[in-house]
């Protein structure tokens, strides 16, 4: 795992330097790769203020940016990465250089923005609200959100790729002339290929601790995801890392090693945003034999699929990223379960991984987040008999959440997991 | 409240307003079907050439929201919440089926949540694209295609351009006379109040839009003649913002020394200002209209798409130049941005617009409120305070 925790801090390091350089900078949202291996292959280094939301959060500078936008008239109920990033922006703006107490080194100020339509609604909107501090011009990439029964229907999928490549076409054209530079189109598609085998072994990995005793815990996954979610540098070596990792969780499956290094007394699934400021919070519940062996889809890669047979990148990225918000509407459509893309999965995720429980954390400022938390734990009660404790908390926040609140119900929570086992073995289920 | 059908205009206005499902139900026991939508942006002429009634799905700011929490937080769009309420508690029982749109996350989340817990006759889902690049716009032609589709499959009709071009016209025709009776509030003092005027949008709502055209009909004829219409005011104002479907928040407004004389809401002028051009294949117009034409935040929108370089005024005149025109038109004074908590959408917005609002130096203030009666008794003291700035 070690080789992954300097991934974050290289990415800082790197775009600062690029931007001395005069190298372009992009300031990216998570895109699901649709838009980073493009960036990628026109030498475009990026960086996510999503990310750096956490890693402000981390670090305690995040109060002062919230704090900066509230004064700028930004509403309290909003993403705190979007906060935290406005107000930065608005520092850097004022100042004309990056802020002296920004971590790592701070991010370069942008050649362009990168938003989407993509899970949340603030992904365009707090970059179009960036204009205000950042002349640099927004792309808005296009992600269909196709409900489960309609995305199954004769000819949708088919016009809803169609629109993402001529979408990300217009991307491509768009860029060639912000950047005075051509689209290097065997690069893009060697890009591709490495990010679908990247994201191949990967999934890899996370399919190995449905084993007992869970061998990799939450907390170990979200240092390795940062490869996958948020593509940087050298993918090839990315690749042979998370085989390095597979090697390592496979030979703690082989020999019962508990990734939480204690007895597993509890298998649970954790939805849907961490928060990054506290993790410790997951180590404390560890020590209580609590183990997150499977977290909320937002964070892994696609259900694997075969793209061979299309040979035009943009369209390998298309469906690689359609795949993210569908590969399973089939299975949806067919248990008449019609939630989407982070709601769906976490039932089988339950079921698959055998979870006592699942531990929600309820976002006061991130609702794409959070939206269906209250449906997915009526529905993992209801079809599974898995039981779920609901901590509020927030994305930057550290006042929203209280860690020693949310302990302090681990001792009842442990006692209801117990008995829905019982319960589930009442009704037939194997775990 | 029984709805007599001899009332006419503001009187019928206020009696639908009043009981907003009594004429659904009527139609529904004559044998037609009634479908219900959220937001502006489900494509009501397709549901009218089919010979549906559409039904606008509103909140209830009086009804505590009880049922939907066991399935929606409650720290998303109380307006939202309120609607999935009421379903849940089956005030939505005479709707043969829903047309939802991927207008906002929240919408989006809450559509299949209605799916799934209220497992209507017919649930369609159109996916807006967020941008009005022209791959969008044709992609949202596809997507009125599968709606054409699902709902041919439902009524067991065809929905034939020259039938569906009717229908644009008739709901072109609607539109003309909203427009029609908001330029009843050019004048100084207005003929009609915003408290009115909304009733009248929420009537619109509920009705089949020949229906509507009648009631906008005498209504104007009515307002035009009447001597006993709102007084003048010190401020003439444009309210903008998330969806008001209830008058509690204009009646506050109007109660103080203010007319609101224009709106930018989507139960209102946001929802039938622009019209659908009639196009040779009716989708193309229909889908320009819905995905470029409708100015909701939900969608971006930029000066020149794909343009490389970004100025930040020429950006903001050009998604909200048409505030500024209104208010040239309407002769407003003051603006007031409101939104729901938990908007999202709209909250992005607000510092923009403020600063585009100050550029042309049109006095404004931001409220926010939380879909209830209860927080409306704070905001009239800082309605209060920002009136006494335009008064000067």
């Amino acid at each position: 795992m070690a080789p992954f925790r300097s991934l974050v801090e290289e990415r800082y390091q790197k775009s600062i330097e690029a931007a001395k350089a005069g190298e372009p900078t992009a300031w990216c949202v998570a895109n699901y790769s649709m838009g980073d291996p493009i960036l990628m292959a026109m030498g475009v280094q990026t960086v996510y203020p999503e990310q750096y939301g956490a890693v402000c959060a981390a670090m305690g500078t995040a109060q002062e940016y919230l704090k900066r936008s509230a004064d700028e008239g930004f509403l309290d109920f909003q993403c705190g990465y979007a906060r935290n990033s406005l107000g930065y922006a608005a520092k850097m703006t004022e100042l004309g250089q990056i802020p002296a107490e920004a971590p790592m080194g701070g991010m370069a100020k942008p050649k362009l923005l990168l938003g989407t339509g993509a899970t949340c609604d603030g992904k365009f909107k707090w970059f179009q609200a960036m204009a205000r501090y950042l002349d640099a011009p927004l792309w808005v990439l296009e992600v269909p959100h196709p409900a489960v029964g309609e995305s199954l229907k004769e000819g949708v999928a088919e016009h809803n790729i169609r629109f993402m490549v001529e979408e990300l076409r217009e991307f491509v054209s768009f860029l060639e002339r912000l950047l005075n530079k051509k689209m290097d189109w065997d690069r893009l598609s060697q890009i591709i290929n490495d990010v679908i085998e990247l994201n191949r072994v990967w999934r890899q990995v996370i399919e190995l601790r449905k084993a007992r005793p869970g061998p990799m815990h939450m907390r170990d996954f979200l240092v390795c995801m940062n490869a996958s979610l948020f593509l940087f540098g050298d993918l090839k070596a990315w690749t042979e890392a998370y085989r390095k990792v597979y090697a390592e969780v496979k030979y703690r499956v082989d020999n019962k090693i508990c990734g939480i290094n204690t007895e597993e007394k509890y298998r649970l699934i954790f939805a849907q945003i961490p928060p990054f400021h506290s993790l410790k919070f997951f180590d404390d519940l560890a020590e209580r034999g609590w183990n997150f062996v499977i977290e909320g889809s937002n964070y892994h890669p696609p259900i694997p699929a075969d793209y061979s047979q299309f040979s035009d990148p943009l369209e390998r990225i298309a469906r690689f990223s359609y795949q993210f918000f569908t590969g399973f509407h089939e299975d949806a459509f067919h248990d008449k379960e019609y939630m989407g893309y982070f709601a769906y999965p976490n039932l089988g995720y339950a079921r698959d991984y055998q979870c006592d429980g699942a531990l929600f954390h309820a976002l006061l400022t991130c609702r794409p987040a959070t939206n269906q938390l209250i449906l997915v734990q009526d529905r993992l009660m209801k079809k599974l008999k898995v039981p779920t404790l609901v901590v509020q908390g927030d994305l930057v926040d550290l006042k929203l959440f209280d860690p020693e609140s949310a302990l302090r119900q681990a001792s009842a929570f442990e006692e209801t997991m117990t008995h829905y086992r019982k319960v589930r073995k009442e009704a037939g289920l194997a775990w | 409240m029984v709805v007599k059908t001899q009332s006419k205009g503001l009187t019928r206005v206020q009696e639908i307003y009043q009981d907003r499902p009594h004429r659904a139900r009527e139609l529904k026991a004559g044998g037609k079907k009634v479908m219900g939508y959220m937001c502006i942006y489900p494509v009501l002429e397709m549901l009218t050439a089919l010979d549906m009634v559409p039904y606008g799905i509103l909140g209830d700011i009086k009804e505590p929201i009880t049922k939907a929490d066991s399935c929606l937080p409650n720290m998303v769009c109380p307006f939202v919440r309120s609607c999935l309420d009421l379903g849940l508690k089956g005030k939505y029982d005479f709707l043969d089926g829903v047309a939802l749109a991927h207008t906002c996350d929240v919408i989006e989340k809450t559509a299949h949540i209605w799916h799934i817990y209220l497992d209507p006759s017919y649930f369609h889902f159109i996916d807006v694209p967020h941008t009005t690049h022209k791959a969008a716009q044709k992609q949202f032609k596809e997507l009125l295609k599968d709606f054409q589709k699902s709902l041919e499959s439902f009524t067991g009709k065809q929905l034939t351009p020259p039938v569906l071009k009717k229908a644009i016209q008739a709901h072109n025709q609607q539109r003309a006379l909203v427009r029609e009776l908001y330029d009843l509030r050019k004048p100084d003092p207005p003929l009609i109040s915003g408290t009115e005027t909304l009733k009248v949008m929420v009537a619109l709502m509920s009705l089949p839009v020949n229906e509507g055209i009648n009631l906008l009909k005498e209504t104007i004829a009515e307002v035009k003649q009447r001597k006993n219409g709102p007084q003048k005011k010190s401020a003439r104002l444009l309210v903008w913002g998330s969806i008001i479907d209830n008058i509690s928040l204009f009646e506050m407004i109007e109660s103080l020394d203010a007319n609101i004389v224009i709106d930018d809401t989507c139960v209102g002028s946001r929802a039938y200002f622009p019209d659908v051009e009639l196009t040779e294949d009716p989708l193309d117009g229909l889908a320009h209209r819905y995905l470029v034409e409708l100015k909701c935040p939900r969608t971006f929108r930029e000066a020149e798409i794909g343009a490389t370089k970004k100025d930040y005024l020429t950006d903001l005149e050009s998604r909200f130049g048409y505030l500024g025109e209104y208010a040239k038109d309407w002769k407003a004074n003051g603006v007031i941005l409101q939104a729901l908590r938990y908007c999202d959408t709209h909250g992005y917005e607000v510092p923009g617009i403020k600063d585009y609002l100050n550029h042309i130096g049109l006095p404004n203030i931001y409220i926010e409120h939380d879909y209830s009666e209860a927080a409306l008794a704070p905001l009239k003291t800082r309605v209060q305070a920002f009136l006494e700035v335009i008064r000067g």
